[in-house]
C-alpha cells in the first residue's frame, strides 16, 4: 500500500509541476463542483437535478425524496425501516449512491439503505440514469444517485434554522450555515430527527409498535484557497442512527439496529491553463449493530473501513478534446460477527475522453480496468453521444458495460461465503430525447439492460445457503419526464411528471422479478403567489410480485396504490436579509392504506408543522 | 388414486348403511373443513399452512389466513397437535392456538416465549423448546405451559439450542441441535419435578421417535462447520437409547462426510434421507443399511413424513411456492405433487 501512495504522489507532483498556470482565479467557479465527471462526462445520459428547494419540500428522508420525485422504486420495510431501491428494474445493489464523487454503497451488502442518509444537508441530489461503472465503479448498473455539497467562495454568510414537529411525536431540528470570505469557505449542516413512528395500521386495530427511530447527521464542507492555483477542500459526513425494526402486521418485532457512518475526504486541486488536477484521500467507515432483541445486550455487527487514494486530472488536449485519466487505489478492511477480518485491495485505472467537434455533436468514450485482490474484474467501457438537432431538441445515446462486485457478505459470510464468485456484468444501451421550450422540458428515454452472472444466495448441499453467479436478467422500459415552469409577475407555477414502464425479467423463466412494478408515476405541482406557496404530490406505484410465479393475491403480490401529499408554506416575515417561513404538510392526504412490502403497512394520514428562520 | 377415492366411497356407503341398520350408531359429523388431510407448514415469509385432503382431491393454501384474515408472523417453525387443537409455533415468540379442524383462532401464547421451536404435550401441560436469544448460549430453556390458562407457568433452563421435544411416560426428551452452534445432548426432564438428566450423543441431534420396542431413536446430523478455521466436522449417527436407564443400545455412525438431515418413523421403521436418497432402518437393526430404497427428485428437501405406504417430502423454495411430493414407499414412484407455501417445511396428518 505504501508503494502505491508513493507512486501516486510522484505522479501527482510531476503532472502538477508541469502545469502551473496564471489565469486560475477565473477558474474558481469550477471549484464549486464536487464531481466533475457528472458535469462534464455524462453528456449522453439522462441527468435530473433535485435542487435545494425540492430537498426542503420533502421531509428529509432520502426514500421519500426519490419516491415522489423520481422514477426509482423503493422497497421499504415499513416507514423509516430498511429501504432499498430498484432503478430501471435492477436490484438494490445495482444502484450506486455517490457522495461527492465517490461511491458509498455498503461493502457488506452492496447497497445503500436510503433511510440512513439525510438529504437536507446537501446542496443538490442528482439522478444519473444508466450504466456508470466506468466512472463510479461497482453497482452503477441501473443508475447512480449523487449527493453533492458545493462551496461558494464569494463573500457571504447565510444561515437556516429549522424546527419541526409532526404526527407520531416526530421532531426535527436542523441548522445549515454557509460562510465565505473569498479565500475560505465553509458549509455546515446539522440535523437531528426523532420519531416514535407508531402509526396506526389502517383497517386494523394494531399500531406500528416497534418502529421508533432517531438519527443525527453532520455535514461539513471546507474550502481554502492556498494560492492562485491551489485549493484545498475537506468534505465530511457523519450519520449516527438508532432504529427499532418493526415487524409484520401480526408479528411484532423486538429488533433494533444501530448505524454509524463516517465519511471524510480531503481534496487538493490544482488549476492550470490546460490541465486541472485533483488529488483525493478519503476514509469511509460503515458500522452496524443488530440487536435481535432490543432488551438484551447481545448483538451482531459488521464494520468496514475503506481507504481511498485517487488522482485525476482534467486535460484540454485541444479545444475539442478533453481527457480525464483517473487512477485510484482502494483498501477495504472488514470485521464482523459473521466473518473474521477480511480485507480487499483494488487498483483502478480509468480514462474518460470527451470530444466536441462542433456545437451540435459531442462524444464520450470511457474505459476502466480494475485489479482486485479477491476476484478478476472485467474491462469496463462506455460510450455516449449527443446530437443537438436544434436548440429545442436533443438526441442522446449511450451504451456501456458495467459491473457489480461481490460484497463482503457474498465472499466471506460464515457459513456460505463463496470466494469463487465473479462480478456481475451488465451491458446496456439507452436512447434519450429531450425537448426544451422556454422553461419547460420533456424527456423521453428507452433502454435495454442485460445482466449476466447475477449473484443469488441459493440453498446448498451442505445445509446452508451460499451465493452463486446463477441468474441472467434483462430489463427494458420507457420513461417520460415532463417539467413545466411558468412565471408571471406574481405567480410561479411548476409541474413535474414522471412515468416509467419497466420490464425486468429472469431470462430463463421470462417472469418479472419480484418487487419491480411495471408502472410507476408521480406528479409534483407547486404554486407560489407572493409570500404563499403550496404544493401537491401524487405517487402511483403499480402492483409488485412478491414471489417468482407472478401471481396476484395477498401471498403473491403487493397491491398497486396511489398516495398523495399536500403542503402549504407562508413567509411570515421578510426583510432583505432575513425571513421566517411557516409550513404545514399533510402526508397521505386521503388516508390510503398501502404497503411497500407485503404485510408491512405504511403510515396513515399524518401532519408536520415546520418553522424555518433564514438569516 | 382412483382406487383410493373408490375405497373411500365404498367405506362411506358402508358407514351410511351401518347407521341405517343400527339406530345406536350416530354418524360422525365432519369436524371441520380441514379434517382428514395433510397439513404442510411453511416458514414463509409470510408463513402459511396448506391443506391437502387425504384423498388428494382438494387442496387449499394459506388456510389460516383464509379463515382468520390475518397472517401468522415470521417464521413458522412447527405445529403441535393436542386433542382438537393445533398449536402453531412461530419463532418471533408466539404460539397461535387454532381448532385443528376448522383453523379458527382460539388464542395466542406469547408472554414467556422468545424464540420457540417445538411443542409437545403431556396431559394438560405443554413443553416448548426455546432458544431465547439465539446469540446467547446460556439462556436457552423449556417453557412449561398450562393449557387451561394458556400461560407459561415455569421455565426449565437447558443447554444450548433445544430443538425437538417428545413426551413419553412422564419424561420430556429434548434434542439439542445447538441453535446457531453445535450441541450433542439429549435432555431428559422428569415431568413430576422438572429434574433434568442428560444423554450425550453425536453432534447435532434433531429428530426423535419412540420405536415399537419403546426405545428412543435419535438422528444426529453431525457437525459440519466447513467455514471455521480449522473446519469442524464430526460423524453423524442414529442412536438407539434404552429409556429405562438412558443407556445407549446402539450408535450407528455414518461414514465421515455424510450428514443426513431428516428422519421419519412409522410402523416399526425409521426412514431417513441422505443426499436425496431414502433409506430404511428397522427397529432391530444395529447397523445402517448399505443401499437406499430409492431416490427422490428435489432440489432442497426441507421436510419429511411417512404415513402408511407413502413418503411425503417438501421441496422448499423461499422465492416462490414450494412443492409437496408424495412417493410410494414400496415402488419409490412419485404418486403426486402439490404446490404449497413459501419455505414449506413440516408435514402433519390431521
Amino acid at each position: 500500500m505504501k508503494d502505491v501512495i508513493l507512486l501516486l504522489l510522484l505522479f501527482f507532483y510531476s503532472v502538477a509541476e508541469a502545469q502551473i498556470a496564471t489565469d486560475s482565479i477565473q477558474r474558481l467557479d469550477e471549484v464549486v463542483l464536487s464531481d466533475v465527471k457528472l458535469k462534464r462526462h455524462s453528456k449522453g445520459y439522462k441527468v435530473s437535478v433535485l435542487n435545494d428547494s425540492v430537498l426542503q419540500r420533502n421531509g428529509g428522508s432520502f426514500t421519500d425524496l426519490l419516491r415522489f420525485n423520481s422514477i426509482i422504486y423503493f422497497k421499504e420495510n415499513g416507514y423509516g425501516m430498511v429501504s432499498s431501491p430498484s432503478f430501471r428494474g435492477t436490484n438494490a445493489s445495482q444502484t450506486a449512491v455517490i457522495w461527492n464523487g465517490i461511491s458509498i454503497n455498503s461493502q457488506l451488502t452492496g447497497q445503500t439503505d436510503f433511510n440512513t442518509v439525510n438529504v437536507t444537508n446537501f446542496s443538490s441530489v442528482v439522478i444519473r440514469s444508466g450504466g456508470g461503472s466506468v466512472q463510479y465503479g461497482s453497482g452503477a448498473i441501473g443508475g447512480s444517485i449523487h449527493l453533492n455539497n458545493s462551496l461558494k467562495f464569494n463573500a457571504h454568510f447565510e444561515n437556516t434554522a429549522t424546527l419541526s414537529y409532526g404526527s407520531y411525536d416526530s421532531k426535527k431540528a436542523s441548522y445549515l450555515s454557509s460562510y465565505a470570505n473569498g479565500k475560505f469557505s465553509i458549509n455546515l449542516g446539522l440535523q437531528y430527527i426523532d420519531s416514535e413512528n407508531d402509526y396506526k395500521y389502517l383497517n386494523s386495530a394494531k399500531r406500528n409498535t416497534n418502529g421508533a427511530y432517531n438519527n443525527a447527521s453532520v455535514n461539513v464542507t471546507l474550502g481554502y484557497v492556498l494560492s492562485d492555483t491551489d485549493v484545498l477542500k475537506l468534505y465530511h459526513q457523519s450519520f449516527i442512527g438508532d432504529r427499532e425494526f418493526s415487524g409484520t402486521i401480526n408479528s411484532p418485532s423486538l429488533a433494533k439496529y444501530k448505524d454509524q457512518n463516517f465519511r471524510t475526504m480531503i481534496e487538493w486541486e490544482r488549476h492550470g491553463e490546460k490541465v486541472d488536477s485533483k488529488f483525493k484521500v478519503a476514509h469511509l467507515q460503515e458500522h452496524f449493530k443488530y440487536f435481535g432483541n432490543k432488551n438484551t445486550k447481545n448483538f451482531t455487527f459488521g464494520k468496514v473501513n475503506t481507504y481511498l487514494i485517487n488522482y485525476t486530472s482534467d486535460i484540454d488536449l485541444n479545444p475539442f478534446l478533453k481527457l480525464k485519466p483517473i487512477i485510484a487505489y482502494n483498501y477495504y478492511e472488514g470485521s464482523g460477527s459473521s466473518f473474521a477480518n477480511p480485507n480487499r485491495t483494488e487498483l483502478s485505472t480509468t480514462a474518460l475522453l470527451q470530444y466536441k467537434p462542433n456545437n451540435s455533436w459531442q462524444y464520450g468514450l470511457n474505459l476502466r480496468q480494475d485489479i482486485t485482490s479477491s476476484f478478476k474484474s472485467p474491462m469496463l467501457m462506455a460510450f455516449d453521444m449527443v446530437f443537438e438537432v436544434s436548440p429545442h431538441y436533443t438526441l442522446k445515446l449511450n451504451g456501456s458495460k458495467n459491473h457489480r462486485v461481490p460484497t463482503f457478505n457474498d465472499l466471506y459470510w460464515q457459513p456460505g461465503g463463496n470466494l469463487n464468485l465473479s462480478p456481475e456484468t451488465s451491458y446496456q444501451v439507452d436512447f434519450g430525447q429531450e425537448l426544451r421550450l422556454n422553461k419547460s422540458s420533456l424527456k423521453l428515454n428507452t433502454y435495454y439492460i442485460k445482466t449476466n452472472d447475477l449473484i443469488q444466495w441459493v440453498p446448498g448441499n451442505s445445509g446452508f445457503w451460499s451465493p452463486e453467479n446463477v441468474a441472467k436478467t434483462q430489463n427494458y422500459g420507457a420513461e417520460v419526464g415532463l417539467d413545466i415552469t411558468k412565471t408571471t409577475k406574481d405567480h410561479n407555477f411548476s409541474l413535474q411528471l414522471n412515468y416509467a414502464y419497466t420490464v425486468s425479467e429472469d431470462l430463463e423463466t421470462k417472469k418479472q422479478l419480484i418487487y419491480v412494478p411495471y408502472h410507476k408515476a408521480n406528479a409534483n405541482l407547486a404554486y407560489n403567489y407572493k409570500r404563499l406557496s403550496v404544493f401537491f404530490q401524487h405517487l402511483f406505484n403499480g402492483e409488485v410480485y412478491t414471489t417468482k410465479e407472478n401471481l396476484s393475491g395477498r401471498f403473491y403480490s403487493v397491491e398497486a396504490y396511489h398516495v398523495n401529499n399536500f403542503g402549504i408554506n407562508y413567509q411570515l416575515f421578510k426583510t432583505h436579509s432575513q425571513h421566517i417561513d411557516m409550513s404545514l404538510k399533510v402526508f397521505n392526504l386521503f388516508n390510503t392504506a398501502y404497503e411497500n412490502v407485503a404485510f408491512r403497512p405504511m403510515p396513515d394520514r399524518n401532519f408536520n408543522f415546520q418553522i424555518q428562520y433564514n438569516f | 388414486m382412483k382406487k383410493v377415492i373408490l375405497s373411500i366411497f365404498a367405506m362411506s356407503l358402508f358407514i351410511v348403511s351401518c347407521s341405517d341398520d343400527n339406530d345406536d350408531v350416530i354418524p360422525t359429523a365432519p369436524l371441520g373443513a380441514y379434517e382428514h388431510g395433510i397439513l404442510v407448514s411453511a416458514e414463509g415469509g409470510p408463513s402459511s399452512i396448506s391443506f391437502i385432503s387425504d384423498d388428494f382431491s382438494t387442496t387449499q393454501n394459506q388456510v389460516y389466513y383464509n379463515v382468520n384474515n390475518e397472517e401468522l408472523g415470521v417464521y413458522l417453525q412447527s405445529v403441535g397437535f393436542n386433542d382438537d387443537k393445533a398449536y402453531i409455533v412461530v419463532d418471533n415468540g408466539t404460539i397461535t392456538i387454532v381448532n385443528r379442524y376448522t383453523f379458527e383462532k382460539l388464542g395466542t401464547i406469547s408472554t414467556g416465549l422468545t424464540t420457540p421451536r417445538f411443542i409437545a404435550f403431556d396431559g394438560n401441560t405443554a413443553y416448548v423448546s426455546d432458544w431465547a436469544d439465539p446469540y446467547d448460549t446460556t439462556d436457552d430453556f423449556i417453557a412449561v405451559i398450562d393449557l387451561t390458562s394458556n400461560a407459561v407457568i415455569s421455565s426449565i433452563p437447558v443447554s444450548e439450542g433445544p430443538e425437538q421435544v417428545l413426551v413419553n411416560s412422564s419424561k420430556v426428551y429434548v434434542s439439542h441441535k445447538g441453535g446457531y452452534n453445535v450441541n450433542n445432548e439429549v435432555s431428559v426432564i422428569n415431568t413430576s419435578d422438572n429434574s433434568l438428566e442428560t444423554i450425550t450423543v453425536n453432534d447435532v441431534p434433531d429428530e426423535m421417535f419412540i420405536d415399537a420396542n419403546g426405545h428412543l431413536l435419535v438422528l444426529n446430523a453431525g457437525a459440519n462447520q466447513s467455514w471455521l478455521n480449522p473446519p469442524v466436522e464430526t460423524e453423524a449417527s442414529i442412536t438407539r437409547i434404552d429409556i429405562s436407564d438412558n443407556s445407549i443400545i446402539s450408535n450407528m455412525e455414518f461414514p465421515f462426510g455424510q450428514h443426513p438431515g431428516l428422519m421419519a418413523y412409522d410402523n416399526g421403521r425409521a426412514y431417513y434421507i441422505l443426499d436425496n436418497q431414502v433409506f430404511e432402518l428397522t427397529d432391530s437393526a444395529t447397523t445402517l443399511p448399505n443401499s437406499p430404497m430409492f431416490s427422490i427428485e428435489t432440489s432442497y428437501t426441507y421436510g419429511m413424513s411417512v404415513k402408511g405406504n407413502q413418503l411425503f417430502v417438501t421441496d422448499a423454495s423461499f422465492t416462490e411456492s414450494s412443492t409437496l411430493l408424495v412417493y410410494d414407499l414400496t415402488s419409490g414412484t412419485l404418486i403426486n405433487s402439490f404446490s404449497v407455501g413459501l419455505g414449506a417445511s413440516k408435514i402433519y396428518f390431521n
